[in-house]
């Protein structure tokens, strides 16, 4: 496992982004078939990989808080990527902690898995580390940056499902550029594959066939799948006990620039305008999970009753 | 070398090796199919139809037979690597090399 930076494991920085990046490309092809390079999924506090157990635990927060904050990346993505480009010690976890109290809590995992996948997974680990959480734990509140929301959404619903006891502890959900209605870019990648694949030259079919072989996590967020369609086939309804927060860029400073509304923040298009929605405009999508204006607005949120 | 390091080289030497068996398997059938096409229109003169027949498979032969060494080289490659990394994971472990 690569953990936050690749400073403990000898692997160089460098080596944690790569993996990071193969693990989102073809993800389930290296669970499958190549585990040297597959990420576990796994929590991350200061750097360190948390192992579920109270004494481990204990070590690594030292003191304690009741408040729990879980960070997820997006796609291709490791925990290092929260961090300030300016302030590497300063992420959206560090700063809640120091303003609000919340032990933040770095999740790292293979974001090539299918994203329904990943929720089941996830459920399965807040259970274990609520078991494992040396003190009671009174609040959760859930930030995820892009696929990492889907993989929240996911998480709920699977936790409301079997009534997990730690779904009754999330009061908030962030979820910063998630593509809920789907990526265009995916949208696009899917199409040009299904041409590639329908033009009868070998050359192109094999292109088709290359472009094809993108892991199912990428393609999950064609449509912003949460669960599986086995599991639920209508719209998944959001965790009714907590409160939902939407947070948005776009690539131009004028949010009606046609840019903006091609592109939306370049990956993801915003959501429509409500209550809960904040949008950034001339924030990338890469920048919502380290801004300042973002972090005020999450912090607002939290603060709020 | 740390144990996990070793396990990641391990991992990046496994995907090179299956990344190449699977590129030139592939565009080995790409090609092949490309290669017969310009035999097939020529095989429509039926004077030269049947020499036509002997150079193409003359043809396909080779074009196997050059990936055939590629993918041979690279699983001789992988096992070489796949020796020497023993070796370090043995030394990582503090366990003398077999």
């Amino acid at each position: 496992m690569v953990d936050s930076r690749g400073k403990s494991s000898g692997f160089p920085a460098w080596g944690a982004t790569a993996t990071s990046i193969l693990n989102g490309c073809i993800g389930d092809c290296l669970t499958d078939r190549v585990r040297g390079l597959a990420i576990d999924m796994a929590f991350y506090g200061r750097g360190k990989r948390l192992t579920s157990t109270a004494d481990s635990l204990r070590a690594e927060w030292g003191v304690p808080t009741g408040k729990l904050c879980v960070l997820l990346d997006d796609l291709c993505c490791h925990e290092g990527f929260w961090n300030y480009p300016d302030d590497p010690a300063r992420s959206y976890g560090s700063a809640l902690r120091d303003d609000l109290g919340y032990t933040p809590l770095f999740l790292g995992d293979n974001t090539g898995l299918s994203i329904p996948y990943s929720g089941k997974s996830l459920d399965m680990l807040l259970e274990e580390l609520l078991l494992a959480c040396p003190e009671p734990v009174d609040e959760i509140i859930l930030v995820g940056h892009s696929m990492g929301g889907l993989v929240i959404r996911g998480a709920c619903h699977y936790g409301a499902e079997r009534d997990a006891p730690w779904v009754r502890l999330v009061s908030r959900a962030f979820y910063l550029g998630t593509p809920h209605e789907g990526a265009m870019l995916e949208k696009v990648a899917h199409l040009m594959t299904s041409v590639l694949r329908a033009v009868p030259h070998p050359v192109a079919a094999l292109v088709g066939d290359v472009a094809g072989r993108r892991s199912q996590g990428v393609k999950d967020l064609r449509d912003g799948t949460t669960v599986q369609a086995a599991d639920f086939s209508d719209a998944v309804p959001w965790l009714a006990s907590a409160q939902h927060y939407l947070i948005a860029g776009t690539v131009t400073e004028d949010p009606e620039h046609l840019a903006a509304r091609l592109f939306g923040d370049g990956l993801v298009h915003p959501p429509r305008a409500g209550d809960n929605v904040r949008l950034f405009p001339g924030l990338g999508h890469m920048d919502l999970a380290h801004d300042e204006a973002v972090y005020g607005q999450i912090r607002t949120w939290c603060a709020s009753t | 070398m740390e144990l996990e390091t070793v396990r990641q080289i391990r991992g990046a030497k496994e995907l090179v090796e299956e990344a190449v068996d699977a590129a030139a398997a592939r565009i080995s059938e790409v090609q092949r199919v490309m290669t017969r096409k310009p035999y097939a229109v020529l095989a429509l003169v039926t004077p030269i139809a049947v020499p036509l027949r002997a150079i193409e498979e003359a043809h396909l032969h080779i074009v196997d037979g050059v990936y055939f060494a590629i993918r041979l080289g690279n699983r001789l490659a992988g096992l070489m690597a796949g020796y020497a990394l023993d070796r370090l994971e043995a030394r990582a472990r503090g366990k003398p090399a077999r």
